[in-house]
């Protein structure tokens, strides 16, 4: 038996402290074993010169290699005035209180690690295990930053700190997707998906140093563009044009999308992804809300058009730049609330973290579109039938709504009166399985990283949806419900990563797309199996 | 005897100490942002038996918040005094965890009762009265399965910690320690209870001792044995060590679940929490990150409310 990696091993020079070797994942049944003996390619040759990569098999952030010892020295120092920081009212008074409580209470148990599933598909690698990451930055607070810490560390748990060890866990930071089951699980209430967040920050908002996805192509961009996809209100309202077309041809009548429209009831937002990749969930969304005559509007100010957030996952500072500008744009359009369209870490963000940043007349009322959907369901303005959505569905829960927001039911109360077909994962609600895409993780696609998140992080889902259509025919088509663009992009990439369409027949889209699908008068239906209609 | 008297003083001086200074510094943090988990048990039972919030409520801010004390309540119950979290998830290790926290648990009960019976002593009660002994006998029940179950559970527990090679790997000097100094403590209490003092009548005299400073002696000679003086000396030091460690979990779980997993009280307008955000964001904070632009003297809501160079 190979001796375990111990959290003091961070900081001690080595090729890699972990490496996937095939056979070590979690097994995929028939008809996919043959991605059982799948591992990641190795890294380029001259990315492994120039990056820091002695962590595992892969990259998400591709920290340079500091030139010289003084270079090593100076990020050393960086990251110790960060972490002490991070223990600071003034400067983490977001996080102080859960992270104390977090870092001083852990029994080091273990019964987090039952509950993670990139721990569990990695085929049990150490470095995942949710306490390890958490018990190499208790010890390094413990011994560098308490009183008489070096003195006791052999006592609490010795460590070193070197760039070696900052740089391991900055990558390492980023291997866990904050779903924060380890966190639901604990019996005293410790939270290493916490401590995993609060290393980001540590990393973004005194170092500089996050995935260039999340910072410079994320909140950066976000807030200088309009949108985390480039888009400008320009681009927008395009998009958004073609969208009207589109949906004209489905329901056979001209479909209005409202822009800026001062007092209307509902601003609603969606992941601007959703306008390029999923422009039905949009259009779908338009339909329902003209049918059952609500007052609504979408916004073409910068950051208006673009529900996402990704301050959430990495930086305070950020997630809260994002957040007042979506507030002060509902805020000037003078509208009665805002509706979050299918964007999991965009309810987190804007309902429930920036709560308690949105203060006097930024305090919109904010409420997630899965619950304005059912009120239209239930108000029976809108008849829909059922049979037009008759195929096997299964539902996937978001963690951010699900788990830390507590939205379980409505989408199932729509899904049971629109979707015979329609079955739960095991298990579900509260106790889901991320995606495999969560904290940035879907949009992160640098190095070999999208290997890495389809063969390890999103495996647990994979198989979740295969057991949910175990008892159908492979040439049936089934259809995976995420509401969620996030997670319906990582269950894109894991349906296209094992050939899924074609050897299960599996597909995939929004929960609107289903309701649009089975609505009375439609004149095609919104969901295709590849090149064939749902209903005819 | 005197010595013994103020050893256990002063450990319990040490003791409160601790436990006052980690409640306060908890109640004197800043609000925090929220970072709730669901189920939050004080929705009610309905939400609260799949994990459900009053943000599934259309307009739910309209609506007036209903909170369910008797809910949280009969989940906290078995939580606590069965450890049902860890029965769920973790049954192996419930199975050396829960006799060991339950030994604490009736260690915690047998002084509170040792406690009450040498106040009513000292109030004049009849020691062979009826509630004296009623008392007497719950001393005696709780004391005997709270000195073997502990015992058991930290033998267990050590046990565990050195055989299970993820257990082990994380461990560190103090945690085993921690395991053997309780199982001295419990083998000692057990030994005692076993050779000396099998009714706790001793322990009763030393309390009442304690009470009293020594005045209302017969006070318990712990010299007549070692096990006795050593289970006073180690129940002293147990008491004033658990709340300076992790192990201060025990009562600092109120904070990890009320304070945090289960805090989802939104923000109303005009509140004492709106109040307590706005004073927040009046920190200045010094992350030195580009990005950020903070200079110690521009506030939290100046950065917020700001677009850095990079992002215009």
């Amino acid at each position: 038996m190979k001796d375990l990696i111990k959290p003091a091993d961070i900081s001690k020079p080595s090729a890699g402290l972990c490496r996937i070797e095939p056979g070590d994942l979690a097994t995929l049944p028939p008809p996919y074993e043959d991605f059982n003996a799948t591992v990641l390619k190795p890294l380029p040759a001259d990315k492994v010169k120039a990056l820091e990569t002695s962590l595992d098999d892969t990259l998400a952030i591709g920290i340079p290699k500091p030139a010289t010892p003084e270079e090593e020295e100076e990020l050393v120092r960086r990251f110790l005035s960060g972490l002490t920081k991070l223990f600071e009212k003034k400067n983490n008074w977001t996080f102080l209180q859960p992270l104390l409580l977090s870092m001083e209470h852990c029994a080091r148990c273990q019964t987090c690690s039952e509950a993670c599933p990139v721990f569990e598909m990695s085929g049990r690698k150490e470095i995942y295990r949710p306490i390890f990451r958490s018990e190499v930055l208790r010890r390094i607070y413990k011994k560098y930053l308490t009183p008489g810490g070096k003195m006791t560390a052999k006592w609490t748990g010795d460590i070193d700190l070197n760039w070696t060890a900052i740089a391991r866990l900055a990558e390492l930071a980023y291997r866990c997707s904050l779903c924060r089951r380890c966190a639901s699980v604990c019996p005293i209430g410790v939270d290493n998906g916490l401590i995993t967040h609060e290393l980001r920050k540590l990393f973004s908002q005194e170092m500089g140093i996050a995935p260039k996805e999340l910072h410079e192509k994320g909140t950066v961009l976000h807030l200088r563009a309009g949108s985390s996809t480039g888009m400008n209100p320009l681009a927008a309202k395009d998009s958004v044009e073609f969208i009207q077309e589109e949906m004209e041809e489905i329901t056979g009548y001209k479909v209005d999308i409202p822009w800026d429209v001062e007092g209307a009831d509902i601003l609603l937002i969606h992941n601007a992804g959703e306008m390029l990749a999923w422009p039905e969930n949009v259009g779908a969304f338009a339909i329902l809300f003209q049918a059952a005559g609500l007052s609504w509007t979408l916004s073409s100010e910068t950051t208006g058009y673009d529900a996402v957030n990704y301050g959430l996952w990495y930086d305070d500072v950020q997630l809260a730049r994002v957040a007042l500008r979506h507030a002060d744009i509902a805020r000037r359009l003078k509208v009665k609330k805002i509706v979050i369209g299918e964007c999991g870490h965009a309810h987190k963000a804007l309902i429930e973290t920036s709560d308690r940043l949105l203060t006097g007349d930024l305090n919109i009322p904010r409420e997630s579109a899965l619950v304005t959907l059912e009120a239209i369901v239930r108000s029976g303005k809108l008849k829909f039938d059922p049979q037009k959505n008759d195929f096997p569905v299964t539902l996937h829960d978001p963690c951010n709504y699900v788990r830390l927001m507590g939205i379980v039911e409505p989408q199932r109360r729509i899904l049971r009166q629109i979707a015979p077909g329609f079955r739960e994962m095991t298990p579900h609600g509260v106790d889901n399985y991320c995606c495999g895409g969560g904290s940035g993780f879907a949009i992160m696609s640098g190095y070999n990283f999208t290997d890495w998140r389809n063969l390890v992080s999103s495996r647990k889902k994979f198989l979740q949806i295969l057991q949910a259509f175990e008892s159908e025919p492979p040439q049936t088509p089934k259809y995976v419900c995420a509401p969620c663009s996030n997670c319906k992009g990582a269950i894109r990439d894991i349906l296209g990563y094992y050939d899924a369409e074609k050897r299960s027949r599996l597909y995939y889209g929004g929960l609107v797309e289903l309701l649009v699908n089975a609505l009375d008068g439609m004149k095609k239906p919104i969901i295709l199996f590849g090149d064939e209609p749902s209903w005819k | 005897m005197m010595g013994y008297y103020i050893f256990t003083y002063l450990c319990l001086a040490v003791f409160a100490a601790s436990v006052l200074w980690r409640i306060y510094r908890q109640l004197t943090l800043p609000v925090h942002v929220r970072w709730e988990i669901y189920p939050v048990q004080h929705e009610p039972a309905a939400k609260a038996a799949y994990g459900g919030s009053y943000m599934e409520g259309l307009n739910w801010w309209k609506e007036k918040r209903r909170r369910s004390t008797v809910n949280e309540i009969l989940y906290m119950a078995p939580e606590i005094g069965l450890m049902r979290g860890l029965w769920k998830e973790n049954r192996n290790l419930w199975l050396f965890s829960f006799p060991f926290h339950l030994g604490l648990y009736l260690m915690l009960v047998v002084f509170a009762l040792l406690l009450l019976s040498a106040v009513l002593l000292l109030l004049g009660l009849a020691e062979d009265g009826a509630v004296l002994s009623i008392i007497k006998g719950f001393t005696i029940a709780a004391g005997w399965i709270g000195v073997i179950a502990g015992a058991a559970g930290s033998l267990g527990m050590l046990y565990r910690r050195l055989a299970d090679r993820d257990l082990r790997a994380y461990a560190t000097a103090a945690d085993y320690f921690n395991l053997v100094f309780l199982l001295l403590f419990f083998v000692c209490a057990l030994l005692t209870a076993l050779a000396a003092d099998p009714f706790f009548v001793a322990a009763r005299l030393y309390i009442l001792g304690l009470l009293t400073a020594g005045a209302a002696t017969p006070a318990y000679a712990p010299g007549q044995s070692v096990p006795g003086a050593l289970t006073i000396v180690l129940g002293s030091l147990v008491a004033a060590y658990i709340p300076l460690t992790h192990m201060s979990h025990m009562f600092m779980k109120f904070f990890l679940y009320h304070k945090v997993k289960w805090d989802d009280s939104p923000l109303t307008p005009g509140s004492p929490l709106e109040s307590a955000v706005k004073q927040n964001l009046q920190y200045r904070p010094t992350w030195t990150a580009a990005h950020i632009e903070a200079d110690g003297k521009k506030t939290w809501q100046d950065i917020a409310s700001s677009v850095p160079k990079e992002m215009k």
